[in-house]
């Protein structure tokens, strides 16, 4: 069984990836920290006594339901759904640009402009990931940036491992393409 | 550069966006962790192994015994009255009828010894044999 300080470890080690996987999904970052708060709250809840080891699957497949609930949600609602979303922090006129300060802080050896230049590539791509067809996205995302394996996507996604392979590929694709629209080779 | 490495230079990217969180998503996602970790399933509560006969004694709530072993003997406690009672019935029944078995095999010895009548059998009463052995004195 998982102690409150490894599943605690474990939330901590994957909520920041949760919350940019769910960004790219619904592109709203309220909406986003529900999803991500949601698939803690069911993984804590209802499988909190399972061996750590066992968490990180349960967490790809609760976060991957979560994400899609919230589309099946706001079918029904989408008409409050898109009044909320313009509560998007980014344009919230009472942000103070000093907080963010903080989240740049281990940069110091590197010039502000490479910094900026950095910053700017990797907004870049987060844009044209988020622009990805959703299970092409969903897909790229679990073989890539949370290394399963062809077979673990699948059983995330649940597809066959070719669908993945395809999904994959296209989103590779796709992505390599409007990069390098954008001017930006990796 | 095939499909995996790009996919390598694409992860670099994306971790470094993770890590630049503004503080307040940070602070979000910490209070959702909290909230998580409060509510975590816990396995089932010890169980606790008592003897049934010191619940019944001590009038205990029922406690969990577990899932198997002597888990049965939890609803023990309150059948021990009843189980002492029906052991007493079967005890003083085992004792009246050995003692009627003893009757009829003194009965039996003392027909065949001539010392009582015949009609000793069909009476129930031990009375006849002992009028018939005073009669003889």
């Amino acid at each position: 069984m998982a102690t409150r300080e490894e599943l605690s470890e474990f939330l901590a080690g994957v909520e920041r990836r949760a919350f940019k996987q769910a960004v790219f999904a619904v592109r709203d970052e309220s909406h986003a920290l529900d999803i991500v708060q949601d698939a803690m709250m069911k993984i804590a809840e209802n499988y909190g006594d399972r061996p750590a080891a066992e968490l990180p699957p349960l967490f790809t497949r609760i976060l991957q339901n979560t994400i899609h609930d919230f589309f099946r949600r706001s079918k029904v609602r989408s008409t409050w759904v898109t009044l909320f979303s313009s509560l998007n922090p980014e344009h919230d006129p009472d942000a103070d640009p000093l907080e963010t300060l903080e989240a740049t802080g281990d940069t110091r050896s590197e010039s502000t402009e490479t910094t900026y230049q950095r910053e700017q590539i990797v907004a870049i791509i987060e844009e044209e990931v988020a622009r990805l067809p959703a299970r092409q996205r969903e897909a790229f995302l679990l073989r890539y940036w949370e290394d399963l394996d062809t077979a673990e996507t699948a059983a995330a996604m649940g597809c066959s491992e070719g669908s993945v392979k395809t999904h994959c590929s296209r989103a590779t694709h796709a992505l390599a393409k409007a990069l390098k629209e954008r001017g930006i080779t990796l | 550069m095939n499909q995996d490495e790009f996919g390598f230079r694409i992860r670099q990217a994306l971790n470094d966006g993770a890590e630049r969180l503004d503080y307040r998503t940070v602070l979000r996602l910490e209070q959702a962790r909290g909230k998580a970790l409060a509510r975590q399933r816990r396995a089932g509560p010890a169980t606790v192994r008592l003897p049934a006969l010191q619940l019944a004694a001590a009038g205990a709530p029922p406690v969990d015994t577990g899932r198997g072993g002597w888990g049965w003997l939890r609803g023990a406690g309150w059948m021990a009255p009843l189980v002492a009672l029906a052991v007493a019935f079967v005890a003083i029944s085992d004792w009246q009828n050995e003692r009627e078995i003893e009757r009829l095999a003194a009965l039996d010895f003392a027909v065949l010894l001539d010392d009582g009548p015949l009609e000793a059998y069909a009476d129930h009463v031990f009375g006849v044999l002992l009028q018939a052995e005073r009669q003889a004195q």
